[in-house]
Parts: structure tokens; sequence; C-alpha cells
């Protein structure tokens, strides 16, 4: 019950700010944020009835006999609740901040309490349906929040391009779905799982890649990946919660949460694998080309869920949720860093235009720092055990050559990370906006309500990983174990090293990268010659990079054109011809029966008696063949 | 009664089948003893007589009208 | 027998002869001939009450109307005009359209289970006793016993076909026949011929 209402208390919230939005205004905010942190405080009540086997199971409604949908509570789902709602909580706390002074504030909240809502409903639905409806409702919310400031034609394009890439996931999921239905009889996680062993290795597989589709869609992998970077139209706290640390997350969610069927699927297992290590690497390759600090992150993140669904993939579930959770909190805290930076430049997003903000914000460039530090995967921070953790899973499940990528990868974010680092907060200021920056409050909200969110975060963003200290021993496995069963059973098959060797390469990979950025942007020569110098990268990044590998292009000529062209084909052929055609056919018709029944309306008495005289005829005629004479 | 135009010899051709049908139901009433046949040759004269009055009067009246009473000019119901 | 005969062709031909004859007085003439010699047929047929009542209403009243129209016809404007008939073109047509019909008459009748039992207590009688086939006595009794609603209706009907008669035939008559509705000129009427477009009718009007 108490289940029921964590999962409900968000959408009350948001019900209530849409209706109540224009009384509310400036207070909507406190409002939100009060309704999210209830249902993190809630959660954590049922920690430890989640915890025992079985979790904690609410059956909600019976929509077809024998169809029973309900919410579940196991470890899994608890983490992906906490995060939600807790880190959730904290990005609504500083929107209250950043979004003071915004017009529509309260349909903001309103659509933030609704997101809540529609994860909530991803991560704690019992079956496939809710699962389901959880999606979709969490891409729409998805396309609110992105267009939320709709008179901007390039917001309402990146919303309609994201929600349009959703669907495409939606109809792999549904297929998924279909499939497992079909053969299992159920639409419930209990019931599908427990017969997962018994399906035959082709269904698994189809219903794997199918599931995929939709978490590449959701998730946004390759080539599904297109409408991440566009995303970054939608204020930045929506950056932060949804694209960030929870809604792209879910593709990673899912794939844990079907791990039995993942376990008994090989071909499935190395299709993920490697697709998360290319999405990986791409993400990285493109964020070093970037300009647009938001972009920069949204690369970022593409990358790092990459590692998440690398992770995953190849059945280090542990790993690859443990990115997950320490990436909630350095991502979310550098998204938010990047809002105090962005609000207190008015709006400027572009780090050629920064630079020097190290001594002029120092709360936010100590953020960033620190953001920056455990996405690189330095030691004693927590990205540095969970990135570890997905790249040593990968060595030990016998995929040698996701290892390298993975590593390879690690680099590359170092380089890019610092780079922004560098050209963003060292030097002098390149602009007025930056020469004018400060941490005064912005907008009439006080700078606290921004700051304190963020600190809170700085915590996490240290210290998450830690529990992952012992191996297989420590509190994070053991507390998911009861989850991820089978998995252990697929270790092995790779080369026997241990995991400080690992962990000594990936650093020196670290070291390289943050090297080469530190030469070309971070030395002393490089920041006095700074404006020449981006100016002169700025114009030989080669096209290659710019245009995203031309995927966006690609997709363009291949799907988009030839649909448009379709639609205007029907709109020009078939819809005058046929479909008007068949109501003006029909009219034309009746006017000829007319025409043709005209010709019996003579006027003349003599036609109509010999009417008459052939009428008798006939009956005669009927009379006396067929003949019932009483 | 189709070939005439003059309405009133159709009419009067008309008359001329009520009394044919007359005399067939009066000689089978008469072939199987059944007053029925009587009683029904009297309805049909009953019949026959209002019918030929008001088709008359018809005449009459379109004849007022139209000036003409051929059967064939007369076809102002046409269409 | 002999009687049968004569009076069956006779039938024939002056039904052949008042649809052909040439001027209609004649087709009149010819066909009180007709309605007579059915009367006499009816009494061979032991139907006395109904050759009576033939040559009442029949050959005599609506002979008479049929007479009379004729006279009214002929006077108010010049002579009856009708165009020329169109008998040949369309005698063989209508004869074997007449020939199809009466076969399928024939064969139907022929094809009908055989009789009803004759009633009780009729018997063959001279005319006028009670109880005798076709006679009036036994007439008037089925008519006002079994057959009694057809009868009833049948005085309906003829009081429907009054009322349209003088609705319709009943115009020329000066405005006090009809009260306050009419609004009409004395005498004949001068009429415009008849147009496809047409203003509404005076007759309507006086409803």
């Amino acid at each position: 019950m108490m289940l029921a209402v964590i999962w409900l208390l968000p959408l009350a919230g948001a019900v209530l700010l849409w209706a109540l939005g224009p009384q509310l205004r400036e207070r909507s905010g406190i409002f939100g944020t009060a309704v999210v942190l209830a249902s993190f405080v809630l959660t954590l009540t049922l920690w430890n009835a989640a915890s025992e086997p079985g979790g904690v199971h609410v059956p909600l409604f019976s929509w077809i006999p024998g169809f029973t949908l309900g919410l579940w509570l196991d470890p899994l789902s608890l983490l992906w609740t906490l995060i939600i709602t807790g880190v959730g909580g904290l990005i609504h706390f500083y929107s209250i901040g950043y979004m003071a002074g915004d017009r529509a504030v309260a349909r903001f909240f309103a659509y933030m309490n609704f997101f809540v809502f529609a994860m909530l409903t991803l991560v704690l639905s019992d079956n496939f349906l809710g699962l389901l409806v959880g999606w979709g409702l969490v891409g729409l919310a998805s396309y609110f929040l992105i267009g939320f400031w709709f008179d901007r034609p390039s917001a309402v394009a990146a919303a309609r391009k994201a929600f349009v890439i959703n669907v495409v996931g939606d109809v792999g999921l549904m297929f998924a779905i279909f499939v497992l239905f079909a053969n299992t009889g159920s639409l419930a996680y209990a019931d599908v799982f427990a017969k997962a062993a018994e399906l035959a290795p082709g269904i698994v597989l189809v219903a794997c890649v199918a599931i995929f589709i939709g978490c590449a869609a959701k998730s946004a992998q390759v080539p599904l990946h297109t409408w991440l970077p566009d995303a970054m139209e939608g204020p930045t706290p929506v950056s932060a919660l949804i694209h960030a640390a929870t809604m792209v997350t879910a593709g990673v969610y899912l794939i844990a949460r079907c791990a039995p069927l993942w376990d008994n699927s090989a071909p499935a297992r190395e299709l993920v694998g490697v697709i998360g290590g290319v999405t990986a690497l791409a993400g990285a390759i493109l964020g070093l080309a970037q300009w647009d600090i938001k972009r920069v992150l949204a690369y970022s993140t593409m990358s790092q869920i990459g590692y998440m669904i690398m992770g995953v993939g190849v059945g280090a579930y542990e790993a690859g949720v443990l990115h997950f959770f320490t990436h909630a909190f350095f991502k979310a805290q550098l998204f938010l860093a990047a809002g105090l930076v962005i609000h207190a430049l008015h709006d400027e997003q572009d780090i050629r235009k920064m630079g020097g903000l190290r001594t002029r914000m120092p709360f936010a460039f100590v953020a960033m720092l620190l953001g920056t530090l455990s996405i690189c995967g330095v030691p004693l921070f927590a990205g540095f055990y969970s990135k570890d953790a997905v790249i040593y899973g990968e060595l030990l499940d016998g995929h040698p050559w996701l290892y390298g990528i993975g590593v390879l990868t690690a680099g590359i974010t170092a380089y890019y990370m610092f780079r922004m680092l560098f050209v963003a907060f060292f030097g002098g200021d390149r602009s007025e906006p930056a020469h004018g920056a400060g941490e005064g409050g912005e907008h009439g909200a006080p700078a606290w309500i921004m700051r304190a969110p963020v600190a809170v975060l700085m915590i996490g963003t240290v210290a998450a990983g830690y529990l992952d200290i012992g191996g297989d021993n420590s509190i994070w496995s053991r507390f998911l174990a009861p989850d991820f069963v089978g998995a252990n059973l697929l270790r092995g098959g790779g080369p026997r090293v241990s995991d400080l060797v690992s962990s000594a390469i990936v650093l020196v990979a670290v070291l390289i990268g943050f090297a080469i950025a530190y030469v070309r942007y971070g030395s002393k020569a490089a920041l006095a010659d700074a404006p020449a110098r981006l100016a002169r990268e700025s114009s030989t990044v080669p096209p290659v990079l710019v245009r995203g590998f031309f995927v966006d292009d690609l997709i363009g000529a291949l799907i988009v054109r030839p649909a448009q062209a379709l639609g205007t084909a029907f709109g020009r052929f078939v819809d005058p011809l046929v479909i008007d055609g068949a109501v003006r056919d029909t009219a034309l018709l009746a006017g000829v029966l007319g025409l043709f029944t005209r010709a019996l309306q003579t006027g003349l008495v003599r036609g109509y008696a010999i009417v008459i005289v052939v009428g008798v005829a006939c009956a005669l005629a009927y009379y006396a063949f067929a003949g019932v004479v009483r | 009664m189709l070939t005439r135009r003059n309405p009133l010899i159709v009419l009067m051709a008309i008359e001329l089948m009520w009394n044919a049908a007359n005399l067939a139901m009066l000689a089978f009433a008469r072939a199987w003893l059944n007053n029925a046949g009587h009683v029904f040759a009297f309805l049909v004269i009953t019949v026959a007589a209002a019918e030929a009055a008001i088709g008359l009067a018809i005449v009459l009246a379109t004849f007022r009208r139209a000036r003409n009473v051929d059967v064939d000019e007369v076809a102002s119901m046409r269409g | 027998m002999i009687a049968f005969w004569l009076l069956s062709i006779g039938l024939v031909v002056t039904s052949v002869l008042t649809v052909t004859a040439r001027r209609p007085v004649h087709s009149v003439v010819y066909l009180i001939a007709n309605f007579v010699m059915l009367a006499m047929l009816y009494v061979t047929l032991s139907a006395e009450f109904l050759a009576v009542i033939q040559v009442i209403v029949y050959a005599s009243a609506i002979l008479m109307l049929f007479v009379f129209v004729m006279a009214l016809l002929s006077t108010s404007t010049g002579p009856f005009s009708v165009g020329p008939d169109r008998l040949p073109r369309f005698a063989v047509p209508s004869v074997a359209l007449v020939v199809v019909v009466l076969g399928l008459i024939v064969y139907g009748v022929s094809r009908t289970p055989a009789a009803i039992v004759p009633k009780a207590g009729v018997a063959s009688g001279p005319a006028g006793t009670a109880n005798v086939f076709g006679s009036a006595a036994d007439f008037g009794a089925a008519l006002m016993t079994t057959y009694l609603l057809p009868f009833e209706v049948t005085a309906v009907v003829l009081m429907v076909a009054v009322i349209g008669v003088v609705m319709l035939a009943g115009d020329a008559a000066p405005s006090a026949t009809l009260g306050h509705h009419a609004r009409r000129r004395r005498g004949p009427r001068v009429r415009e011929p008849i147009a496809k477009a047409r203003r509404p009718v005076e007759k309507g009007s006086a409803r």
C-alpha cells in the first residue's frame, strides 16, 4: 500500500500543479519538490522490506481475469526508485532557483512531477505491460520537457525528434512483449522469467533483440542516439534529471531486469556489448569536437551509458548498475554546475566565450572539478570504482576487444572533459558575460538554493563507489544478489588478470588523456594564446565530427525523406482521387440512377397503364406456376 | 384500353374489364355453388361505379385545365 | 345452351366494337348493348339479383354519366380533338399481351383444386323464393351476415367517391356553393395553357 502511495504521489502533484498552476506560480516549485522528496522518504522506509526475498509486491488490479498488474519493489527497483526520487528531488529543489522568473514555472514543475510518476511506473511495475506504459509516458514527459520553451523552433524540433525516435524503440519493445507473451502466456515478470530457461534459443534471441531496440532508443545508443544532443534544448535541470540520471538509464534497467533472458542467449549479449562499446567510443570521439558545454555533457552521457550497456550486456550486471548509480550523482552534478555557469553568464553556453571562471565562480569550479575527476575514473572518486568494474567485467567475461574499447574510451573521456574544464574555467575571460560573472543571486533567487543540491550531490560523487569495495562480498553485490542469481555463472573465459592490473592500465590511459588536454589547453603557453588557438581549432574541426559521423544525415536520407515523400504522394494523389473520389462517385452514381429511373416517369397515362398490365401479368404468372390458391 | 387516346374510351374499356371479372366470378360461383362470388360481384359493381365517377370527374377537371383530353398530350407530370 | 352461345358471341363483338369505334358516342351505344347482354348471361347463371343490379346501376346510371360528360366536353370548346389513334401500331403487341394474360389466368385456374361443397339447403327453384341459390333472399342474407364488413366498407368507398367527384368536378359552381373559401370568377374561366412552371392552382387554394 505504501508502495502505491509512493508511486501515485508525484501524479497527484502533477495534476494539482497543472490545475492550480496560475494560483501557485512561484510557490509551485516548493510544492513539486516536497512531493518528490516525500516519495523519497517513504521509499527509505521500505528499504528493509524490499531487501527480503521476494521484495514488496503490491498487486493492483486484475485487468482481465488472470492478468494482474501490480507494483514490485526489489533491490533493483528500490535502487532506481531511490535515485529517481532522491536525485530527482534535489534537482527539483535546484530548479526552484534556476527556473525562478520564468513565466511558466508551474507548468514546469507539473511536467517534472509527471516525469517522476512515469519513471516510477516504469521501474515499479511487476509486469511488461506496466513497463510499456511507463516507457511511453516517460517518452511523453521528455517531449514535454525538451520542448518546454515551445516558442523556440529548435526546441520544438528537438522534442519531436526525440519522441519519434523513442517511438521506434516502443515498437521494438512491444514486439518483444508479443513474443514473450506468445511463448509464455503471461505478462508478469515472475512468470516469464521462471520460464526463461525453457524457451527456444531463437525465441529468446528475438525477444532480446527487440527489447534492445527499445533500450537503444531510450538510452541513446547507436544508431538511435541522435536525439540526445538535440535534447539539450531543454532547460538544464531537465537535462540533468532526464537525460543524465534517469530516463536514459531506463534501457539499462530493462536489461538488468530481464537478466534471466539475457543469461540464456549469448548472441544477444554479444550484440548488446558491441553496441554499447561502439556507442561509448563514438560518444567520446564526438565529445571532443563540441563547443557547447551542454553538448559536451550530452555526448559524455551517451558514452557513459554505453559503458553501462556494455556492462549489463555481457553479464556484468552489478558493474553496469553500479556505474548507473555513480553516474547519476556525478552527471547530475556536472549538469547542475553547468547550469550555475550558464545562469551566471546569462544563458551563454559556448565555452569559447567563457574563461577565467575559476576565480570568479569558485563553487561551480569545484563542483565541475569533482565531477570531472569522477567521470574520468580517478581513484578515490566514485567513478573510479564503477568504471573499472565495468571495464574489468569485460575482461572477465571474455571480451578482450570490448576491454580495449573501454580503456581507449576512458582515455578520450579524460581528454575531452579536461578540455572543457580548462577552456571554460582557466585563463583570462574571453567575453563580457564571463567578465561580469559572479556568484551572487540571479533572477531574484538566493544562490544557496541552487548550490545546496549540488553540494549534496558532491558527497555522492565522491563516495558512492565505496559501496563496492570487496569484490563479490561488497555491500553492493550483496544488496543486488537476489536479482542476479545466474550472472555469476558467466564469469570466466578471459585472461586471468587481477583487477589491480586492470585498473592500472585504465589509469594510464586516463593520465595520457589528461596530459594531452593539459598541453593543448591548460598549460601556461596555451592559456596565454587561448583566443587565437580556439579560433584556429574551431575552423579546423573535421566535418565528420561536427556532423556526428553523418548519422543524422543518413537517417534523414534513408528514412525521413522517403516518409515525407510518401506522405506528400498520398496527399496529392490518394486523398483526392481515392477517398474524395469515393464520395464524389457515390453522388454521381445516385445521379446516374436517377437519370435512368427518370425515363419511366413519362407522364403518359398510357405508359403507366402498360406498366400496370405487365405487373398483373407477372403476378398471374406467379400464381399460375408457383401457385398458392387457397 | 392501351391503344385509344380518348380518355372516355379508356374508361369504358376499364368498365368492360370490371364486367369481365364479374362474369368470371359469377360463373364460378354457379359452378361451385358458393355465394361469395355473388357478393363479391356486387361489391365490384359498386366500386366500379365509384371509380367511373371519379375518373370522369378527373377527365372534366383535366379538360378544364388543358383544353385537351388527349391522353398522350396531357403529360405534364413527365419527369 | 343456345342462349349462352348467342350471348357470348354478342358480348365479344360488342366489346371489340366499343374499343374500336371511331366516334365516342358509338362506343357508348355498344357498351350499353354489352351490358344488357351480360345481364342476360347472368340470368342464365342463376344470378338473377345481380342481373337486375347490373342493368340498373351499370347499364343506365354509369353510362348516363358517360353520355353527359361527353356532352359537356363537346360544348365547352370546339369539337373533341384527339390525335389519331395509335390503334394500328399497337394492335399486335396489345393483343399478344392480352393473350398471354388470358393464358395465364386460364392456366392458373385450371390448376386450382376443385370446388367447395355446395351449401346445404340450396336448391334450384323459381327465382324469388328464399334459400334458392342466386336469389335475392339468399344474396341478401349472405351480404348482411357473413360479408357485413365489406358491405360497410363499400359504403365508405361510395361516400369518398362522392366527395371526390364533387371536389374535382364541381368547381364551376358559383362561390355560394363553396362558401367563403372560394375566390373565383363566375362562368367559364379563361385559363392559360399548361406551362411547366405554374403558379399555384386555384383549386388548391379553395381548400
